[in-house]
């Protein structure tokens, strides 16, 4: 039988098998598998045989992540052209946003931050696997589309590669990998940059192709985020309609700003039971509770208008999940199943904390108008306490329904058949 | 009012004695293996703060400070004890301590020995001792605010020890390094945390110490050079109305 004859899969298993205790065996490995379920069999125990594993559940993620990516490439560019030539006048998705322009603009922007989480994550990644000896862990995958997404347009692609690196060994490496760590990486790649390059990551000049470059000339360019805006200033004047804010049409990281493909995504992982929708329904819930009581604060008169926090107080609460990262952030990372509570009912706490503390975060502290990414790790950080108690809690019940229960006595017990069976 | 739920909250979160000033380490790295064990250090570590604070604010107020002993007459105003402040905190605090691991023993024996040769070394807990010199550098106003912010550093450094027992607990069985694991590790989460907790620095102040874009500030300090320059001159106005008046 000639190698002609054999499918591609056929041929990489028997490559698979020609490389089998090499030291390159796990990285072939972590590409094989990608593809195709492996053809081992296994010989002890109990196994069940699913398709769900973790690279499909990975990839699942990933598909719910492409539109939005697609969607930012095209914004790119669309920001770009708006902050130079100013607004177009009569929008209309095909001719101003659906532009081969634009989608350049995406190309030199937007994609090489993705080839370098990418690049620099997966790296990482085999160097450890190929030391420690063992398969290369799937969990980069989502976090490496996640980080692009994140992060604001300019950033340049040595810092992102340096707190890649950082966020992949000391956020989840040094805990022993996948499914071990304790605060999602993406959020701790993202806190990492923030606090290491605050010109990069915040004011209103980083959302916006170029604008870092062509500060300080005649040519500047700028184009703040409404939180931006509205912490430094009280008044709710911007030109951004409500359905621009919806369907994405603003300045913010690359990804975090069509809340109506997040919104699209976050269905297809509930359908596809990969996230968590209690997480998701209390996050929402959490940040509503929270904005109407800002509203209520100033509808009842007890913050002036000179008040610095008032511009954000005053924002309709349902306007806070148009803006910013809170939808991205709710979606993609709240429901991470590592760094979430595990249990239904801590769930339900994680998640209304989340979306309290986030909104709490945008009004109180003007420095970080964008408090989602760090109100997550806040939480990340006492989920394992949240289930703690969660587990003590129902154990506890369980202990008392047990010592309450009254056991029949034998006779009685037969009396009860007979009378059921009459 | 205002003010006692601002330092409140400010004192758990902003000011949190492990993650914003890394105080009160070696108790909280050694004690925080189970929860059940972290609960009770964080609760004797809650009382200790709470009762020494407003004690050592007495101290302070009555008998240290510049100027402190004059209640007893005049000819005392010029003396300045507060050299003494170290080893009167520290006496208070031991006493505290002794009166806490007496009550442990008589009313929990299982906490008692599980917390060990912890419960005595509250006694040199940098965070007990840094809460009474907190008190004092920061000049607390009253006895009130004083009992306030001992107790609300000490639900800080409890949810601390709670927070990262529980992370300890879940990790008992992740794949770590040998080389990090025990302390390295813990060490590693603390600093994990506290970025989590950064969250919350710069809040209620506005943001002070994070870095503003700089134009904005140098035409906000213009704004503030012309507000005040106004506010002078309007003084200046009222004060000669005021004397046209009297004239």
């Amino acid at each position: 039988m000639s190698n002609k004859r054999l499918t591609f899969k056929k041929r990489l298993h028997i490559i698979k098998h020609q490389l089998r205790g090499k030291k390159l065996a796990p990285a072939f490995n972590a590409f094989h598998t990608f593809l195709f379920t492996p053809d081992e069999t296994t010989h002890s125990g109990g196994h069940i045989r699913a398709a769900d594993d973790l690279k499909r559940t990975m990839n699942t993620v990933i598909i719910a992540l492409i539109p939005v990516l697609l969607f930012s490439m095209f914004n790119a560019g669309y920001q770009y052209y708006s902050a130079v030539n100013g607004f177009p006048e009569n929008f209309s998705v095909w001719n101003d946003f659906l532009t081969w322009d634009n989608f350049w603009i995406g190309i030199i922007k937007v994609l090489p931050l993705v080839v370098v989480s990418y690049g620099v994550g997966l790296l990482v990644e085999f160097i450890f696997a190929v030391i420690k000896g063992h398969e290369v862990e799937e969990g980069y995958l989502v976090t490496g589309m996640l980080v692009p997404l994140i992060v604001p347009i300019d950033t340049p692609l040595w810092m992102l590669a340096v707190a890649v690196v950082f966020g992949v060994i000391i956020g989840k490496e040094v805990f022993g990998g996948t499914g071990m760590n304790i605060l999602n990486p993406a959020l701790t790649i993202r806190a990492f940059l923030f606090f290491a390059y605050p010109t990069w990551m915040s004011g209103d000049k980083v959302w916006v192709y170029q604008g870092m470059e062509r500060a300080g000339t005649p040519d500047a360019i700028s184009g703040e985020t409404i939180l931006g805006y509205l912490a430094q200033n009280s008044q709710n004047e911007f030109s951004y309609t409500v359905s621009d804010m919806f369907f994405g049409f603003i300045p913010g990281s690359v990804g975090e700003t069509s809340t109506f493909l997040i919104l699209l995504g976050g269905l297809f992982l509930i359908f596809s039971k990969i996230a968590s929708w209690r997480i998701m329904v209390s996050a929402v819930a959490g940040a509503l509770a929270m904005g109407l009581i800002f509203n209520g604060v100033v509808d009842a008169g007890w913050i002036t208008e000179s008040s610095k926090f008032y511009g954000l107080m005053s924002f309709d609460f349902w306007k806070h999940l148009i803006v910013g990262g809170l939808a991205f952030g709710i979606v993609y990372m709240a429901t991470d199943p590592v760094t979430g509570s595990q249990t239904n009912r801590g769930k339900w706490i994680y998640g209304f904390l989340i979306g309290f503390i986030s909104v709490m975060i945008r009004v109180f502290n003007p420095a970080y108008p964008e408090g989602v990414f760090l109100a997550i790790l806040l939480m990340n950080v006492f989920a394992p306490t949240i289930d703690h108690y969660v587990v003590q809690a129902n154990v506890k019940r369980r202990m008392k329904r047990f010592k309450n229960a009254v056991i029949l006595p034998k006779d009685a017990e037969e009396a009860k058949l007979k009378v059921e069976t009459i | 009012m205002l003010e006692h739920t601002e330092l409140f909250f400010k004192s758990i979160f902003i000011d949190n004695m492990v993650f914003a000033t890394f105080l009160g380490m070696c108790s909280y790295l050694a004690v925080s293996k189970k929860v059940s064990t972290a609960v009770g250090l964080g609760a004797a570590v809650i009382f200790v703060l709470a009762v020494t604070v407003p004690l050592n604010w007495l101290l302070d107020q009555y008998l240290l400070r510049d100027g402190a002993l004059s209640w007893l007459g005049p000819e005392y105003a010029d003396y300045n004890l507060s050299f003494l402040s170290f080893i009167l905190f520290i006496a208070t605090i031991a006493t505290m301590v002794q009166l806490v691991e007496i009550v442990v023993e008589k009313f929990s024996p299982a906490l008692y020995n599980s917390l060990g040769i912890f419960l005595p070394l509250i006694a040199v807990n940098c965070a007990i001792l840094g809460g009474s010199l907190f008190m004092q550098a920061r000049e607390i106003p009253s006895l009130g605010l004083a009992f306030n912010y001992g107790l609300s550093s000490g639900i800080g450094w409890f949810l601390a020890i709670l927070a990262i027992a529980a992370i300890r607990e879940k990790i008992r069985y992740s794949n770590v390094p040998p080389p990090l694991r025990g302390l390295g590790i813990t060490f590693i989460i603390t600093g994990l945390m506290a970025i989590g907790f950064m969250s919350f620095g710069g809040m209620l102040t506005g943001g002070d110490e994070a870095a503003p874009v700089p134009e904005e500030t140098a035409v906000q300090k213009k704004a503030e050079e012309e507000k005040m320059n106004l506010e002078e001159e309007t003084e200046q106005t009222t004060v000669s109305y005021n004397a046209i008046e009297k004239e």
